[in-house]
């Protein structure tokens, strides 16, 4: 008792001590991200961000008992199971969604990773050597790693190898089966989170500040999209990983998910001689993505950190010279001076803006994923048809639809919302531009999109097809909009923060049947009309009909008294009647 | 007490500070004053080793800064041209943690902040964010880090941005005081009248350049002008301030 009490109060003092304090601020700002400056900011504890984290883990093993449960086996006629066998695509899914999620918040603390310019201002004319201020930064990385990928994998480390060993007799599987898993899938989170810091130090290396600075929102928005696609490809890849002795050639082997799955099966003493050495090259990755990152954060702190107010000190850049152009090319589609005014300040958020830049690249980013998915279930050694099936017309609705989600929900991340006392200055909140505005930039952006989609569809299917598939898109997106900015009564950005803890599950929900409806069976009615010429004009004149009504029925009862809001407040649970009042 | 000789800064090719020099004594104010882009900020960073200089060097107690950065730091005192604070720290949270990393003992260091957060007004706001704080209140949590371990010399960039009337007042009297007690100070200001009232010696700085420096009544003397204000106009501006507002308005009226 004497030992624990003396024990607790020399870590007492030793938390007080300079080195953990600095640790302690290195996460925090990790966590909160650099760029957090107000009370608006979407700040997520640290305890919300782990649970977050750790339940698509625990979910998927739960969904897995179907597969492994002995009785529904039984019920299945199913003798002779092989366990490991059966758990071969699985393993490979946790694998990547490991990576994927690991690797997701390296990309999302890609800017807090390195201390900034705050801490510099408020550290570096401390009495401290600069090398403490690394060292402390270094060690919250390791900590926050370990925390990240541990949280990641717990569930499943847990839960998948008691439900595949859940009809095994002997204890001894489990445990092993259990502890290979929790060796890869915590290898795999290693790597990814490393291979990414790596990249974000290597371009810090070899980029001027600034470039970097551009740089990066693309380079972050392409390897979410790469994450994504892993995700959304592992159901085929595992197929190809076990064609690999017989095809050794095959692209698959540069997948670093590939090399993941083929160490846990050399591990699990089941891997040909040529996924045994995919399973070493999985080591020597890990081991050069930590190499590599340590490598270039050490160059990188030394390079760009103490050198801040060198880098500050340095003539800044312009922006925007030479893209007017761009903007007067929409001019004629914005007539009202707000609007011209509104859709340029949208955008030049959208793109300057990191957080709604990286919103909008996540969401397209998942508009390609699965565009491409659909794509190459469409072309998968099938001829071109005379008539365009429903995945191929699917595609241009699945990418508008996560364009045009994406647009709606980055609409309410504010952008630095004390700058909104403009909009409140000048704007009168009875006049209702914005619903025009928005619909408007959606159908402007959803317009990039069409034009080359008409000519694809032309040239493999000729003017008629092309012309009417994309009339049907545009009635589809002009129905969209009435759906998702009904009742959107905003400048985009300039709101607080929407309360929408309560309604997240439902909007996510929502959106998730939305894209079902809209993409999916949408192209079906689609493709089954396309076969006869009268049902055709039908569909297209139903369309029409619907989106008519859907207009009619927003601006008769959703938008009549809506107001220009920039506080997004909970309405009241009671109205007071005042009902002893005279008069 | 501190020393700048030949202070050179250049940003690639553009020179920002040339050959900057002065003495700064304990029981000195120094006003350093000059125009948007005349060095200031630069001198700043220069003087607290912020910043490594292209040639010279700055001396404290005869030693070069460099030689000993962390002896150098723990006299020093700053306030930088911007409360730049981590808005998910409250300002006590922040003091705290200034005080520790300035290895400040722990019982001595809580009062301490309550002190001088009492003292400057911050005690009622002092467990709320720092995001919710106003420029003036955050300029005044970085006075107090600036002050926590009693520096032999500080360095104060635009210290009086965003204060209040009786904050602004404490401040100006407080760095008499300071001076008065032997404190080295070197005071980086756009507000003349402040400098003229509060600063022993100034520094006036163009294009990079030192254009006077010496006892502020000297200076004035010797160019014969009452005020800082005629002082600091015979020596910078180059523009009519009269003809720039006549300009103005004829734009305005054209618009």
């Amino acid at each position: 008792m004497i030992q624990l009490s003396s024990i607790s109060a020399k870590w007492d003092a030793y938390v007080c001590e300079p080195f953990p304090v600095l640790v302690r601020l290195s996460i925090t700002r990790i966590v909160h991200g650099s760029n957090a400056s107000e009370e608006d900011e979407l700040n997520i504890s640290m305890g919300v961000l782990l649970v977050l984290l750790a339940i698509p883990g625990g979910f998927v093993s739960i969904f897995l008992f179907d597969k492994y449960g002995s009785f529904l086996q039984w019920l299945r006629g199913q003798t002779g199971f092989d366990p490991l066998a059966a758990a071969f695509p699985d393993e490979y899914f946790f694998i990547v969604l490991s990576m994927a999620v690991t690797g997701g918040v390296a990309v999302w603390w890609w800017d807090s990773i390195f201390p900034d310019r705050r801490d510099f201002s408020n550290l570096v004319h401390l009495p401290l050597p600069t090398s403490s201020i690394f060292l402390a930064n270094s060690t919250a990385i390791l900590i926050l790693t370990g925390v990240c990928t541990i949280d990641v994998n717990a569930a499943s480390a847990v839960l998948f190898p008691l439900i595949v060993g859940g009809a095994q007799t002997s204890f001894g599987f489990v445990a092993r089966f259990a502890g290979v898993h929790a060796l890869v899938v915590v290898t795999a989170s290693i790597f990814s989170f490393f291979a990414v810091f790596a990249i974000a130090g290597l371009l810090m290396l070899l980029l001027p500040y600034r470039f970097f600075r551009r740089v990066s929102l693309y380079v972050r928005t392409a390897i979410a999209t790469v994450l994504l696609a892993s995700v959304a490809t592992s159901f085929a890849i595992p197929n190809i990983i076990r064609e690999l002795p017989r095809s050794p050639q095959s692209p698959v082997r540069f997948l670093p998910s590939a090399w993941f799955l083929c160490f846990c099966q050399s591990l699990h003493g089941r891997s040909a001689d040529a996924l045994t050495r995919l399973g070493h090259v999985a080591i020597i990755a890990v081991l050069c993505a930590c190499a590599l990152s340590a490598i270039t954060y050490t160059v990188a702190y030394q390079r760009c950190f103490i050198r801040l107010p060198e880098l500050a000190g340095a003539p800044a850049g312009t922006l925007g010279r030479g893209t007017s152009w761009s903007f007067r090319l929409f001019d004629q589609f914005f007539r009202t001076p707000f609007q011209c005014a509104g859709y340029r300040f949208v955008l030049k958020t959208i793109l300057r803006n990191e957080a709604h830049a990286l919103t909008m690249g996540g969401f397209f980013s998942l508009g390609i994923v699965f565009a491409s998915h659909a794509m190459l279930s469409a072309v998968n050694g099938n001829r071109i048809s005379a008539l365009p099936t429903a995945p191929v017309l699917s595609i241009p609705l699945i990418l508008g639809y996560c364009l045009a989600v994406g647009l709606r929900i980055v609409f309410d991340v504010p952008a630095y919302i004390q700058a909104n006392w403009i909009f409140r200055f000048l704007l009168d909140t009875n006049a209702r531009e914005t619903v025009t505005l928005t619909r408007r930039i959606v159908l402007c952006s959803v317009a990039g999109i069409l034009l080359p989609a008409l000519w694809i569809y032309a040239y493999f299917w000729g003017w008629i097809i092309a012309l009417w598939h994309i009339t049907v898109v545009v009635i589809c997106f002009l129905l969209l909009t009435e759906i998702v900015f009904s009742g959107f009564c905003k400048v985009p950005f300039t709101c607080t923060y929407p309360l929408f803890q309560p309604a997240a599950v439902v909007c996510v929900i929502g959106y998730a049947l939305g894209f079902f409806g809209f993409a999916i069976v949408m192209s079906e009615f689609e493709d089954e009309a396309l076969a006869r010429p009268l049902t055709r004009v039908i569909f297209l004149a139903v369309m029409l009909a619907v989106w008519y009504i859907a207009h009619r029925l927003n601006r008769i009862f959703v938008d009549r008294d809506k107001h220009l809001i920039f506080e997004d407040r909970p309405g009241a649970y009671f109205d007071v009647l005042h009902l002893s009042d005279d008069g | 007490m501190l020393q700048a000789s030949a202070l050179t800064k250049y940003y690639g090719s553009i020179p920002a500070v040339q050959d900057v020099t002065f003495d700064l004594k304990g029981g000195q104010v120094l006003g350093c004053v000059g125009p948007n882009g005349s060095g200031k900020s630069t001198t700043v960073k220069m003087i607290t080793g912020l910043l490594d200089p292209s040639r010279g060097q700055v001396l404290f107690r005869g030693q070069d800064i460099h030689s000993d950065l962390v002896g150098f730091r723990k006299n020093l005192g700053y306030v930088p041209e911007e409360p730049n604070l981590y808005p998910y720290l409250s300002g006590r949270e922040y003091l705290e943690m200034v005080g520790i990393l300035r290895r400040i003992p722990q019982p001595r260091l809580g009062k301490k902040v309550d002190d001088l957060m009492e003292l400057l007004s911050l005690h009622a706001s002092r467990h709320s964010s720092m995001a919710s704080y106003s420029k003036g209140m955050r300029q005044r949590v970085l006075l107090i880090a600036a002050l926590l371990d009693d520096p032999e010399v500080l360095v104060l960039d635009e210290p009086l941005s965003g204060l209040d009337v009786s904050s602004a007042l404490i401040l100006k009297n407080l760095i008499r005081a300071l001076g008065q007690q032997g404190k080295a100070i070197f005071y980086c200001s756009h507000v003349l009248e402040i400098v003229e009232r509060v600063c022993s010696h100034l520094l006036i700085l163009r294009s990079g350049a030192v254009l006077a420096s010496g006892p502020t009544g000297d200076i004035q003397k010797r160019l014969g002008h009452d005020s800082l204000e005629g002082t600091f106009h015979h020596l910078v501006e180059d523009v009519d301030p009269i003809k720039v507002t006549r300009d103005i308005l004829d734009v305005i009226r054209g618009a």
